[in-house]
């Protein structure tokens, strides 16, 4: 108890002392400090190059794109890439099932995980341990070891080929990951907040209203978010439950799309494809940075 | 308050009675914690309990085209027979070579560049900092099908910017040279800079917040001491950073054990018989070509595989969630 409630002005000293440390330096000299900053930003050019190229390509005259000698810079604006894409008859269909899928097996995800997270925080019940164990385990067990058993079991169910059955499969490690780091999230909430709640007259559903559900908010929005980016991003599962066409997801259209003859060598409009079905997921990561950073550390630093 | 602190673990002892005495504080009735996590438990029955028997009940089947799917009474099983078929392909041991391999080279590449930069980003001004990790923040965005899709463009042998780069550089024979060619070229060059690119941002981040967590004050000590850089990253920072580094590590050999979606996407949908890492071989055998069974027995071999690797990380993470 003791613990749990003194972690919070903890990591905000050590936050502190980070930032202090950050900004004086540890009484390094200016030229090494130079140094470092160019080598960093070196690094960042790296990483940040791929992503460029991809946006230069698509936006790149055909011509400059194909050419032996590649340009660094954009020699005009061209949306003809996008164009091209777009109407491509399953670009939009399959932008909206993945959309649904992944709207689908966020939210389900995060009902079902927060609720069995609440009862694994606050209740102590036969069984516990190993539930919350399992929940450890199960996020381990390789997705790609379960797609047979998978598709035939929803195949058996009548569930293949349809946007359900793949957002039952995403449940699959949306479930495990949210009740896993919910449950750190809700155990960190002071117990003395519900019961004192309850002795100003609350009721233990509207101290769970009122206190509970408001205090791990932050706490849902960056499990969702993060579950938001592994269903979007998911291809093995979606590539082998989705046959139809119309049915798939953005990341399957896009491998079908790239390997198809006519599209195979139009690395313009497999650019431009990239971009437009990467989007959703930039946003939201650039929407929900902060949050994310600190989800990664309460998450997968403290388990 | 000290009444109330220490009764959680009074209950915990006995959890069969938690009337024990008084109303619970939060609800009543026994069964409610185990109706919250019903739906989860039942779920996760459903779509990984059920499924992980069915794997192994396809282990010891002879489901290996689409009409013994179709038909179950054509099914029998066969003991032993498909394990020994499988144990016994060379092409399956190949594939298992070649995901050690690819595996210990990107988990040990990205661990040194993420241990190595998270360093670089305690000493650099905060603009260069704040710059370094917004970049991650996109990298760490882009779907891992793009990122094949991506490299494979930059590493085209025609109009290729990888090829260009290497030509500018001095390399004059580079101009329309086939990286995907050679298969241990594409898969220990590319595709390892495929994973190691996007594995990149969550180790730095996570890197990073751990180095936060370093006292300022150890490291001054540390150099007043005579110590220099990499001693005091030795003997101060890795201490604290250790318990990450092994999740980290784990963790990066669980996911790059299992790589599946950017070589598929980086070898546009067909691998070559040289890209298959274990679970391209398996995703071919099984959905590509129906031998269901086949590669129920490969997915068993795998788990078995990574098993000590698991328990070690699973093991670890509860060890630190312990220490909070």
């Amino acid at each position: 108890m003791a613990a749990t409630t003194t972690a919070p002005r903890r990591s905000a000293r050590a936050a502190r002392a980070s930032e202090s440390s950050q900004f004086s330096g540890v009484g390094r000299s200016r030229t090494m400090t130079g140094v470092w900053n160019t080598i960093a930003l070196v690094f960042a050019v790296v990483m940040a190059f791929p992503i460029y190229w991809m946006v230069l390509t698509a936006i790149q005259p055909s011509r400059d794109v194909l050419s032996a000698h590649p340009k660094f810079w954009p020699t005009g604006l061209n949306f003809h890439s996008f164009h091209t894409v777009t109407s491509d008859p399953n670009f939009a269909p399959d932008l909206l099932n993945t959309a649904i899928i992944t709207i689908g097996a966020v939210v389900l995800g995060l009902i079902v995980g927060f609720l069995a997270a609440v009862s694994v925080a606050r209740f102590r019940f036969t069984g516990r341990n190993p539930f919350v164990l399992a929940m450890l385990i199960v996020q381990m067990v390789p997705l790609i070891a379960l797609i047979i058993p998978l598709y035939i079991i929803l195949n058996r169910e009548g569930l293949y080929d349809q946007l359900f059955g793949v957002v039952l499969a995403y449940l699959v490690f949306t479930i495990p990951y949210v009740v896993w780091v919910l449950r750190s999230f809700i155990v960190n909430i002071p117990r003395e907040l519900d019961e004192a709640a309850m002795v100003d007259g609350c009721t233990r559903w509207g101290a769970f209203l009122r206190v509970i559900l408001p205090l791990t908010a932050p706490g849902l929005i960056s499990t969702g978010v993060y579950c938001w980016i592994q269903t979007w991003n998911e291809f093995a599962i979606a590539n082998t439950l989705l046959s139809s066409a119309n049915k798939q997801t953005s990341m399957v259209w896009l491998t079908t799309y790239s390997a198809s003859p006519t599209h195979g060598a139009d690395y313009g409009a497999q650019m431009a494809g990239s971009l437009l079905i990467s989007l959703p997921v930039i946003i939201v990561f650039v929407v929900f940075q902060k949050r994310l950073a600190s989800g990664l550390t309460s998450g997968a630093v403290k388990g | 308050m000290t009444v109330l602190d220490s009764e959680p673990a009074a209950t915990a002892e006995r959890p069969a009675t938690p009337e024990a005495g008084r109303p619970p504080r939060f609800a009543r009735g026994w069964y409610l914690p185990y109706a919250l996590i019903l739906p989860a438990a039942l779920l996760l029955i459903g779509i990984m309990g059920y499924p992980l028997v069915q794997l192994i009940l396809l282990a010891f089947q002879n489901t290996n085209d689409f009409l013994h799917l179709a038909n179950p009474a054509l099914v029998k099983y066969v003991g032993f027979d498909t394990f020994q078929k499988v144990l016994s392909t060379p092409e399956f041991w190949q594939s298992v070579e070649r995901s050690v391999i690819f595996t210990a080279e990107v988990v040990a590449l990205s661990i040194v560049i993420a241990l190595a930069v998270a360093a670089l980003l305690s000493r650099v001004s905060g603009w260069v900092r704040v710059t370094v990790l917004t970049v991650l923040m996109f990298v760490w965005a882009v779907p891992a099908i793009v990122t094949g899709t991506l490299f494979r463009w930059m590493f085209a042998n025609s109009s290729g910017v990888i090829d260009y780069i290497c030509y500018l550089l001095g390399g004059k024979g580079m101009l329309n040279h086939d990286w995907f060619a050679s298969p241990t070229q594409g898969l220990y060059v590319v595709a390892a800079a495929v994973v190691v690119w996007g594995a990149l941002p969550f180790l730095v981040l996570g890197f990073h917040a751990a180095m936060t967590q370093v006292p300022r004050e150890l490291l001054e000590a540390a150099r007043l001491d005579g110590a220099g850089p990499l001693q005091s990253f030795r003997h101060v920072t890795l201490p604290v950073v250790r318990p990450f580094l092994g999740i980290a590590t784990a963790l990066s050999f669980i996911w790059d054990f299992q790589v599946f979606a950017q070589i598929e996407s980086l070898r546009a949908n067909t691998p070559e018989p040289g890209y298959q890492t274990i679970g391209v071989y398996l995703y071919a055998k099984g959905i590509g070509s129906s031998h269901y069974s086949n590669s129920a027995v490969m997915s068993i071999v795998m788990i078995l595989l990574m098993l000590t690797v698991l328990v070690l990380y699973i093991r670890q993470v509860l060890r630190t969630g312990e220490q909070d």
